[in-house]
């Protein structure tokens, strides 16, 4: 029997010789094709986590423009955002770029310790960055030294679209009485009050942060986030009693947890939504020709008298402790931060410069930003930038549950009380 | 020189022939995994410097509910995982006609193998979503609701299976299409003599020519349901709240995004304590009859 | 045959039996038509949400080239040519070989070898991560092609000396008896014994191998950074972050890097199916 067979193979053998040998010649070449570039003698490699595509049209053209006046070559890599979180581990410690992109504050902070990035404080002093920068500057300093530039600044709070409030006769809630009440006449006009996609969980901890910073405010939020205070403190009560009769009240987007922040962004586009949270970059999910119907209101106020804290965070731009080429990063980013070119970068997602001698923006969102940001009193980052990256991963899973099911809080808690124990050795 | 490789040829020649592989094997895979199961002894955030831990990072796996979970979605995996098999061998029977076109029909049964997971992800969060999916669709025309079958933590790990198995099953197909090519007509025919036919003859003259493909049919999908990432990864990246993660996606999850290499290496090391339990049975079993027939 | 073939003389039990493959065929490729519905769709038409209809517009040329022409696709899929040509070439190689001796030769630890093959086979990737990238950066080729192709190659070995030795151990022990008796080496038993009569399997083994380390997104995330380097899955990925909603591209991208395994699938399906064959028959 198995004889019959080899028979039938071996006749049939010439076909698949031939393409075995088109692949063998293939493969050949391919190894051939297959060295690593050489590198050459001024050059500068960048790798970027910027997903939108004008926004990586911007880098390449002040890229390009910088290669035209220096003559140094200037290689971009382009990396998923997500991916990039994974990659920027292996490329700190091996085979660094000369230039990479990151977030300031905490997350920044976790590299600074790991003696992964490089201190850029020669080039602060250089360029005077810290007379224009202001507060902002603090985001990239640690014990007193710069380790990057920060990049725009998203300011976190509640989106919705001009033409539906206006056609309803809404306004944006100023208090959280408000919010529920707009929940209500959403709900009966057939629309989602607030659009949330949690696929991603840090949406949900958006929320929190707000929540918690106008019941507790900034102190005691920054301590919970250096791990300095417990999760089932008392005061954690309150902020998630509210935020559970805000989920009973059917304020969210019914299965959150199925949908990326993308999708919950085009519900809004779409008129299914009344509101959302998120920062500027909310842009992403409009079409481009309905993008001027997008307005801010701050998140509404819950504790009367309590100071206004927001959620204020800085990406930021960095030097690899490991580049090659330290001397032309720091000659490229001088050139990078130019008033003109840091403002047509971050133009494109609509975040506020650091720089306060950037041009006037002509981007309605950037600028009821910057007005906003005049009645605000202190800012915390985000959740996951402010706390430990550890704690960051249990808190936004918990954050997610709590959405999903708030009847489990008291379980959430005692698990995040856990995890805050044994990263912070409390 | 050439009498000297004359007489030791017989032994030198397979040597200098399974050395390549061996070696490269050896060096990429084992000691890498070796170094893994070192690295789960040791407090590590996968830069700095390394701390020994004994078995702490073990005792806190037993206290982490995660892991539970986990575990737990680790054996669902494998136990509907042993559909694709019996699913990839009734299509195959079906297919199995000499009928005009059933060429190419074969062939398009077989593309979702060569899709990457990536792509089967995607697609089958489409067919799940509830406000636009394929299922919602369904559901409506019948006037009910269908369930967020991604958002409900009891559901969705066998929604993840179900797009799993989809290239799964096509791959079982390939190897029962070509099993059932092989069987042998005198055993058949004697089979049809004896009046077998039905299921008295698939089970006593047909699946026992199919041995040898099933065991392969076997081997790849447990191999496939235990690197179950990339489906998890892409589908629901562990979530609700953890509820589908996966052993291998929570040690990456652990390593990547809380800095726990060592807690990591802990979890990748009880994958493969429970992967080495399937590989002992499973060599056992492809060695014996040939231990047997020497 | 089995099952029975249908008569030849029934006309419409045949009809009816095709007509009925057909049915179960479109449900089996549903979710598949859908991607390439939507890949056809105009950017509007996402974003009302219609994934599952008929689309209403046909945009095939705009999306297909928007691919080409924004993205560096283009190079992503010489990337991936690149390290998959090799890597297949390689693994052919290799477990040929080691299929080779493990089966044709007795000697102590032939098991264990065997087993050691087939159990990192099991392993899932995760767990060689770090080590690997580690081993990669102190040998310098961290980040360039030949990170992947012999990450790939080690890997897949694995697999394909499983497959390979299953496969050489059926062959009759006749042959190799006759090779011995005319004074053949090993070598040449090897080439003029073993090879011609295993092409088929090699074939199968091509097919299976590209298709793997085509479709490879991990080890591309973690073995390599540059876009000069990157595999087309990667780029994948990239484009998913890049068009957060235009899931008509994504769609087009999708359907693109598809292409070169479902192509290779077909052109070799016969061997395909000739090379799973033999392996599974003993004696």
């Amino acid at each position: 029997m198995a004889s019959n067979d080899m028979i039938k193979l071996v006749t049939r053998a010439p076909a698949s010789r031939r393409q075995f040998l088109i692949g063998a010649g293939t493969a050949l070449a391919g190894m051939t094709l297959g060295a690593p570039a050489i590198a050459q003698s001024k050059e500068l490699t960048i790798i970027s986590n910027i997903g939108n595509a004008s926004q990586r049209e911007v880098l390449q053209r002040i890229a390009s423009a910088y290669e035209k006046e220096s003559g140094v070559k200037v290689a971009i890599n382009n990396m998923d955002h997500e991916a990039h979180k994974t990659a920027i581990r292996s490329y700190l410690v091996v085979g660094a770029p000369d230039i990479c992109f990151w977030f300031s504050g905490n997350r920044m902070k976790a590299f600074v310790q790991r003696e992964l990035f490089d201190d850029i404080s020669d080039l602060f002093a250089r360029e005077n960055y810290k007379s224009v920068l202001g507060p902002a500057a603090g985001a990239v300093t640690v014990d007193g030294r710069q380790y990057g530039l920060p990049l725009g600044g998203l300011l976190w709070g509640l989106f919705y679209r001009k033409d539906v409030f206006e056609e309803k006769g809404w306004t944006p809630p100023k208090r959280l009485e408000d919010l529920l009440t707009l929940g209500e006449k959403a709900k009966s006009a057939g629309m989602i009050p607030v659009s949330m996609g949690t696929k991603e969980m840090w949406p949900a901890a958006g929320w929190f942060d707000h929540m918690n910073l106008r019941i507790n405010g900034l102190d005691k939020h920054m301590a919970l986030m250096d791990g300095k205070m417990s999760y089932t403190d008392p005061a954690m009560l309150p902020v998630f009693d509210k935020w559970a009769e805000l989920i009973n009240a059917g304020l969210f987007s019914p299965n959150g947890t199925s949908f990326g922040w993308e999708q919950a962004a085009a519900a809004l586009a779409q008129k299914k939504a009344a509101m959302m949270d998120l920062a500027g970059f909310i842009k992403y999910g409009f079409p481009e020709s309905q993008q001027d119907q997008i307005a801010f209101a701050p998140f509404p106020e819950i504790i009367q008298g309590m100071a206004r804290y927001e959620d204020f965070a800085l990406n930021s731009i960095h030097v690899p402790k490991n580049a090659k080429n330290k001397e032309n990063a720091r000659d490229f980013l001088a050139y990078f931060y130019k008033p003109d070119n840091l403002a047509a970068f971050l133009e494109t997602e609509s975040a506020v410069p650091p720089r306060n001698d950037c041009p006037p923006s002509k981007d309605p969102l950037v600028n009821a930003a910057v007005e906003s940001l005049k009645t605000v009193e202190g800012s915390a980052q985000y959740y996951d930038r402010d706390t430990d990256p550890d704690m960051a991963q249990e808190g936004l899973k918990g954050f997610q549950e709590f959405m999903a099911k708030p009847d489990r809080r008291d379980q959430i808690l005692e698990r995040l009380e856990t995890t805050r124990k044994r990263i912070f050795k409390a | 020189m050439s009498t000297f490789w004359r007489n030791h040829r017989h032994w030198m020649a397979p040597t200098l022939f399974i050395m390549p592989g061996a070696l490269l094997f050896a060096v990429v895979i084992i000691l890498a995994s070796a170094q893994t199961i070192w690295v789960s002894f040791f407090d590590w955030d996968g830069v700095g410097a390394k701390q020994w831990v004994g078995l702490a990072n073990y005792a806190q796996l037993l206290d982490d509910p995660q892991f539970h979970v986990s575990l737990k979605n680790n054996l669902i995996w494998l136990a509907m995982f042993m559909l694709a098999p019996p699913l990839g061998l009734a299509l195959a029977l079906l297919l199995n006609q000499p009928i005009r076109g059933m060429r190419v029909m074969k062939s398009l049964f077989f593309v979702p193998l060569v899709l990457a997971s990536v792509t089967v992800g995607v697609v089958f969060t489409w067919v799940y979503d509830p406000t636009f999916g394929l299922l919602s669709l369904i559901f409506s025309s019948f006037g009910a609701t269908a369930p967020a079958l991604l958002s409900d933590e009891h559901f969705v790990t066998f929604a993840v299976v179900v797009a799993a198995l989809w290239p799964q099953v096509a791959f079982c197909l390939v190897l029962f299409l070509a099993g059932l090519n092989n069987l042998s007509e005198d055993l058949i025919g004697a089979g049809r003599v004896d009046g077998a036919r039905g299921w008295p003859m698939l089970i006593h003259v047909i699946l026992p020519q199919l041995r040898e493909v099933s065991f392969i049919a076997l081997a790849v999908t447990v191999i496939g349901a235990l690197r179950s990432f990339d489906m998890v990864a892409v589908m629901t990246s562990g979530g609700p709240f953890g509820s589908s993660t996966v052993l291998a996606y929570q040690m990456y999850e652990q390593s990547i995004f809380s800095y726990r290499f060592g807690y990591g290496a802990a979890i990748a090391t009880v994958l493969f304590v429970i992967m080495a339990v399937f590989i002992a049975w499973y060599l056992h079993t492809l060695l014996k009859p040939e231990r047997e027939g020497v | 045959m089995y099952p029975r073939p249908l008569a030849d003389d029934a006309p419409f039990r045949r009809f009816a039996y095709t007509s009925m493959v057909v049915l179960i065929l479109a449900l089996w490729l549903v979710p598949l038509m859908a991607v390439m519905a939507t890949s056809l769709r105009s950017f509007e038409e996402v974003m009302a949400g219609n994934y599952w209809g008929w689309p209403k517009s046909f945009n095939f040329i705009e999306n297909y080239m928007a691919v080409f022409t924004q993205t560096a696709m283009a190079r992503y899929f010489l990337n991936s040519l690149i390290v998959t040509l090799p890597s297949v070439f390689g693994v052919l190689v290799l477990s040929t070989l080691t299929g080779y001796v493990l089966s044709r030769y007795r000697f102590r630890g032939a098991s264990l070898m065997f087993a050691l093959f087939v159990g990192g086979n099991f392993l899932p990737a995760q767990i060689m991560m770090i080590p690997v990238r580690d081993l990669m950066v102190s040998i310098g080729l961290y980040d360039t092609y030949y990170a992947l192709i012999v990450f790939h190659v080690a890997f897949q070995t694995g697999f394909a000396t499983l497959f390979m030795r299953n496969f050489i151990a059926a062959l009759p022990d006749e042959l190799f008896q006759a090779a011995r008796a005319e004074g053949a080496s090993p070598w040449q038993t090897l080439w003029h014994v073993v090879l011609p009569l295993i092409r088929p399997a090699l074939a199968a083994l091509a097919i299976l191998t590209f298709t793997f380390v085509w479709n490879d997104y991990f080890w591309a995330i973690v073995l390599t950074q540059s876009d000069a380097v990157k595999p087309v899955t990667a780029g994948l990925n990239n484009l998913r972050g890049e068009w957060v909603s235009a899931w008509n591209l994504v769609a087009a991208a999708t359907i693109l890097v598809a292409i070169p395994p479902v192509v290779m699938f077909f052109l070799m399906q016969r061997h395909f199916i000739a090379g799973l064959t033999v392996g599974a028959v003993k004696g």
